[in-house]
């Protein structure tokens, strides 16, 4: 029987709130805390209002063109070669974006939880379901992250509740924390932590309507973005100025702040459950968007065989530097700064091709 | 080449020769030898010729033999056959393979001098079990009774629930040497096309000497042999069967087997339970809300405990953590492997209680359960907690009421222990997301597993919990019925 299995708005909004909503669990507020100090909250909403105006153009170019997914419209708009060159240039961008990414997830696990194991034997695990939970495919992900979404928000609810009584409000005083100018500069360059969501453009058509991929998709950046901006803000309030930049994990530490009545007075394992179940999806979808990618830009049709070659490369990159503190503050800090400005440029750079090449192109 | 020789032969027609067609039979069922196969020849009174009726003396029934054959024939006048033989049904035959077919499922054949057709009399005595009360999938509320093991009293049983003139049972053969009917239940006005058409393929694909019940038809049809989780729903209970069938989906019946199949199904088709639907509907959430803590302890439990104790023991309560390790003190093995000899002694206890003659049952149940338990303990095999875990989890895990889903969640049991050994939550997780990834990417002829949670489909939104049955107006979008709304017009 020929059911119709092609993801709607529901599994979109899921999967891209994984993949951004993820955020505020990682680095990433530490890594704003460096320079920002307690401003580092609302440095997320700053840079999502910079970069939002690049996903509406490309969502309008991907309806207008009609392409399958990013590759196919840069082929479009730029021609052959260059269109693949282009895609080709993302990504290497985008694979070692996440090769880091996931080992600041494998150092966060280590460190956290199994402080005594090699991080080697941790990512190799990290990997393996990878590998095995992007073979699935684009659908299967969808439909499992559509599973799990109420019970992950669920959790993040309870740790807001929790955490509740530990905020001081005036903690956000100073309310530009370092200086003004350190924090629109910093919003100005870490556009790129929603780059992630220029990846699932290669899910276009794997939705029942192009409609599904847009409502679902904004819908779920702008609850992230809130989402991300309250937890930063939390986490501000709950360790103050000072302190702040020398919290690494600062979502593990204020799971490990909250207590459940008297007698749970150690529960972070509880929130650490949900919070390894989104990071797996997370990386499936990711290491599936990538996979895709790259078939789409050499035309490799069954690119699902990719998906252990390039999990496994992946592995390898992200095992290159020494240590966390590394790869956070050099390594990632960087490249985020640079794939910032290709975020904000290039959609307009595409729009601008498109009104001048119209007809060609249509 | 041999073997299409045979089937030509055995495609030939009856002859206008009474003894030749008669010598025939008898070669076919060895006649003299095959005690129960009789020939009764007489002579009828109203045309005056020979005539022999052929049947197997095991599978009829001789009262009517005798009533509504014999003594017509020997004693009424009439213009032809159909006006002499008063069983209710007369059917003609030419084909000697059709004259085989039915003397093999129960039919007097009738042959006469002269004539190419012999006529077929349906007089047949299966022997079957009465109708029984259902013992795996007892319900307080709702109807008691189960199928049988006769395909004409299941579904009398299926026609009593659905008073339907498109209630069609179809019937397909099944089986090279020994010829078996399955019998296809479906609502005519509902059913989806493709999946009936699936459903003939599969059955008309099985290329095997004889399938002998339901049973063994479930492992022909099944599109994952080897899988955990069972995609075809195997129940005893007719008023499943009508439910199901009123939804667009399709039953198989069979002869000899006490059971139905129902198909297409998803993963809540094994977890709900027919009595959600007829307790009320607060009744009915909180027995399922019951059952959803009694799938999470039997199938996590253990493996929780397991990375708690061995990987995560500061998320224990400091006075429940010193009680532990005061208990596990004086016990020699690792944790994981005190889990897993308790949990296979459970295992193993089960499956010893199932195959024990039933007078014994009680006995060693006590034996096994209080005496091997304590036993255990007392000498420092394992500790008291395990004791309570483990038969945390095994007594759970009867509430999962369906026997093959009930396997499906104690096999995954031991694959979550295993994986929680390794590196605590961390690989339990792992484990979690690719079972259920797994789960997500099933289906059972087309639909998916957790369908309509995900996919969303239209439905009655019956997925984790029921809405009041007045709100019910859907049939569920994944089977693509031809008649989706119409349940209930009620607003």
């Amino acid at each position: 029987m020929n059911v119709n299995k092609k993801l709607s708005s529901f599994e979109m909004f899921s999967m891209t709130l994984i993949l951004i909503g993820m955020k505020l669990s990682d680095t990433t507020p530490s890594l704003f805390a460096q320079k920002s100090q307690n401003a580092l909250w609302y440095i997320p909403f700053l840079a999502f209002l910079i970069v939002l105006p690049s996903f509406f153009v490309i969502m309008y170019l991907l309806e207008k063109v009609q392409a399958k997914h990013l590759v196919n419209l840069f082929e479009l708009l730029l021609g052959k070669l260059l269109g693949k060159g282009l895609a080709f240039f993302i990504f290497l961008l985008s694979f070692l974006m996440i090769s880091l990414d996931s080992r600041n997830y494998v150092e966060q696990i280590k460190t956290l939880y199994f402080e005594r194991s090699s991080s080697l034997i941790i990512f190799v695990l990290f990997c393996v379901v990878c590998v095995f939970g992007a073979i699935r495919g684009i659908e299967v992900i969808g439909y499992t992250s559509k599973v799990l979404i109420p019970f992950l928000t669920a959790s993040l609810v309870l740790v807001i509740f929790l955490v509740y009584e530990h905020m001081i409000w005036e903690r956000i005083y100073p309310i530009f924390g370092s200086g003004l100018q350190f924090v629109l500069k910093e919003s100005l360059f870490k556009g790129s932590i929603f780059a992630d969501f220029i990846l699932l453009t290669m899910a276009y058509s794997s939705f029942k309507k192009p409609s599904d991929f847009k409502i679902g998709g904004l819908i779920a950046l702008f609850i992230a973005v809130l989402e991300i901006t309250f937890l930063f803000l939390i986490y501000a309030t709950v360790f103050d100025y000072n302190s702040i930049e020398k919290v690494s994990f600062p979502f593990h530490e204020i799971t490990q702040y909250v207590q459940l009545g008297d007698f749970f007075t150690n529960i972070e394992t509880f929130f650490m459950v949900f919070w390894l179940l989104a990071t797996f999806l997370r990386f499936i979808l990711l290491l599936y968007l990538q996979t895709w990618l790259f078939g789409a830009i050499f035309n490799i049709d069954e690119f699902e065989l990719l998906v252990l070659p390039l999990g496994f490369l992946s592995m390898v990159i992200g095992l290159i530097p020494d240590n966390s503190v590394v790869t956070e503050l050099v390594y990632r800090n960087q490249l985020l700064d640079l794939l910032t400005p290709v975020l904000i440029v290039l959609p307009f750079l595409l729009l601008a091709i498109y009104t001048l090449r119209r007809k060609q192109v249509t | 080449m041999r073997k299409k020789k045979a089937q030509t032969q055995q495609k030939q027609t009856l002859s206008s020769d009474f003894v030749n067609n008669l010598d025939q039979l008898k070669n076919c069922f060895s006649y003299g030898v095959n005690n129960d196969f009789s020939i009764r020849l007489l002579q009828a009174k109203y045309n005056n010729k020979e005539l022999a009726l052929c049947y197997y003396a095991s599978l009829v029934n001789s009262d009517k033999i005798e009533q509504s054959l014999i003594s017509p024939l020997l004693e009424q006048e009439g213009a032809s056959i159909f006006a002499i033989i008063t069983a209710e049904s007369v059917k003609k035959i030419t084909l000697l393979e059709e004259v085989i077919e039915n003397i093999t499922s129960g039919k007097v054949v009738l042959l006469m001098q002269d004539e190419k057709v012999a006529f077929s009399i349906d007089v047949s005595n299966f022997q079957h079990r009465a109708v029984s009360q259902s013992e795996i999938e007892s319900v307080v509320r709702g109807p008691k009774e189960a199928f049988t093991e006769s395909i004409h009293v299941n579904i009398s049983l299926i026609r009593k629930q659905v008073r339907n003139s498109q209630l069609i049972t179809e019937v397909l053969k099944v089986g090279e040497r020994s010829q078996q009917d399955i019998q296809l239940v479906y609502n005519k006005q509902i059913v989806n096309q493709e999946l009936l058409d699936d459903i003939r393929q599969r059955i008309n694909k099985i290329k095997v000497d004889n399938v002998p019940n339901l049973e063994s038809l479930e492992q022909y049809i099944e599109e994952r042999p080897y899988s955990i989780f069972p995609t075809i729903f195997y129940t005893e209970r007719p008023d499943n069967a009508s439910t199901y069938i009123d939804r667009g989906h399709v039953v198989l019946l069979m002869e000899s087997s006490a059971s139905c199949l129902i198909l297409p199904v998803t993963f809540w088709t094994f977890f709900h339970n027919p009595e959600d639907r007829y307790a009320r509907v607060a009744f009915g959430n909180f027995s399922r809300l019951i059952r959803y803590i009694a799938l999470f302890f039997t199938l996590m439990i253990s493996a929780i405990y397991v990375a708690l104790a061995n990987f995560h023991s500061e998320m224990i309560p400091p006075d429940l953590l010193l009680a532990i390790t005061a208990a596990r003190e004086r016990v020699p093995f690792p944790l994981i492997l005190e889990v897993i000899i308790m949990e296979v002694a459970f295992e193993l206890i089960r499956e010893a209680g199932i195959r024990i003659p039933s007078p014994l049952g009680p006995t060693i149940g006590i034996v096994g359960a209080l005496i091997l338990g304590q036993a255990a303990v007392e000498a420092n095999i394992i500790s008291p907690i395990i004791v309570i875990v483990s038969a945390l989890s095994g007594l759970t895990s009867f509430a999962i009421s369906d026997p093959s889903f009930n396997f499906t969640v104690r096999i995954s049991r031991f694959i979550f222990i295993i994986a929680a050994g390794v590196f605590g939550m961390f690989s339990l997780m792992s484990a979690l997301i690719l079972w259920l990834m797994y789960v997500v990417s099933l289906k059972s002829f087309g639909v998916p597993y957790l369908a309509p949670l995900s996919p969303t489909f239209k439905s009655n939104r019956d997925v984790y919990f029921r809405r009041a049955l007045k709100k019910e107006r859907w049939r569920p979008a994944y089977l693509l019925p031809k008649d989706l709304q119409n349940m209930n017009k009620n607003k």
